[in-house]
């Protein structure tokens, strides 16, 4: 997975040996120091529950600085999804050196169409998010496109400029 | 105590009941292969993709598999890939709207309903039916 935003850029390894976890390696360069940040990441599956037409997550997620384990992170993030509706959110606290941060944010999307199996999907999104250092809500449009095992999310907000993620499932 | 409150309403939202089945698109298949049904159940599956699956399949049985919780192309392209290692399974096809699965297997084999059961949960999904059928 690859992600870009005007602070960061970085890139993200993980593998899944069975659907309860998972474990990566994050690289993170800071564009206005240009330092890197390597970290390991864990991911837990806490709960999911699928439906007929539904499924919903629970996960609970952690990271750590390789170079400073002072940087570190976790959060809580739960979605639940239908081949037409999605939400999500997630609660984050990040700490690194001088600062400790808490976010939260929530997702909600529409599937303009339901496409079949191995077509191209189309996300319509809205995000809104909120941290207790700037403690500013920010709103804005996400749009998400995938095609088998790629994925493509690109979003935009004045404060934040322009946020793209890149995902490839092998 | 905002966040708590947020946290709270979220939870909440996440354990929302799936929609009622869209039925639409799912008719009962009234061809050839009914009569072969092992089970005596009715056959809900598109009549029109079962018969593009087994169109050139001969000597096969078919399984046809209910899947919860396949909502998205990530979950159905993992279980195709998962039964199309299987060097057992001649043909796999994924049905995101219906939620089913069909697999064809040579007639001589034999079908291990644990083993596809075992497949799916892997794939972090769940197993509701399975039908078995031969042509």
């Amino acid at each position: 997975m690859a992600n870009s935003n005007s602070l960061t850029d970085n890139i993200y390894w993980h593998y899944t040996p069975n659907i309860n976890y998972s474990v990566g390696l994050d690289y993170q360069k800071d564009k206005v120091s240009n330092e890197y940040f390597p970290s390991a990441r864990f991911t837990y599956l806490i709960n999911r529950k699928n439906a007929a037409q539904s499924q919903r997550n629970l996960y609970l997620k952690t990271g750590v600085g390789l170079n400073n384990s002072n940087n570190h992170f976790y959060s809580l993030a739960g979605d639940w999804e239908t081949r037409r509706l999605f939400t999500s959110f997630s609660i984050k606290q990040s700490s690194g050196v001088g600062y400790d941060m808490f976010e939260q944010s929530v997702k909600v999307g529409v599937a303009p169409y339901l496409g079949a199996y191995g077509d191209f999907h189309t996300w319509l999104m809205v995000e809104t998010k909120k941290n207790d250092l700037d403690n500013e809500r920010i709103t804005y449009p996400v749009l998400r496109f995938f095609k088998g095992g790629a994925a493509f999310e690109i979003s935009y907000h004045k404060k934040t400029d322009w946020d793209i993620h890149l995902m490839y499932r092998f | 105590m905002e966040k708590l409150l947020l946290l709270g309403l979220l939870l909440t939202s996440s354990f929302l009941h799936a929609e009622p089945h869209e039925m639409g698109n799912m008719l009962s298949h009234e061809g050839h292969l009914h009569e072969a049904m092992v089970d005596g159940k009715e056959l809900v599956v598109d009549p029109k993709r079962f018969d593009l699956f087994v169109e050139g399949l001969k000597n096969n049985q078919i399984a046809l598999v209910s899947v919860q919780g396949m909502v998205c192309d990530f979950c159905a392209r993992g279980i195709a890939k998962t039964f199309g290692k299987d060097k057992s399974v001649t043909k796999v096809d994924v049905d995101l709207a219906s939620g089913k699965v069909l697999l064809a297997y040579p007639a001589a084999f034999e079908i291990s309903l644990e083993d596809i059961e075992k497949k799916i949960l892997n794939n972090g999904l769940n197993t509701t039916d399975i039908q078995i059928m031969s042509n």
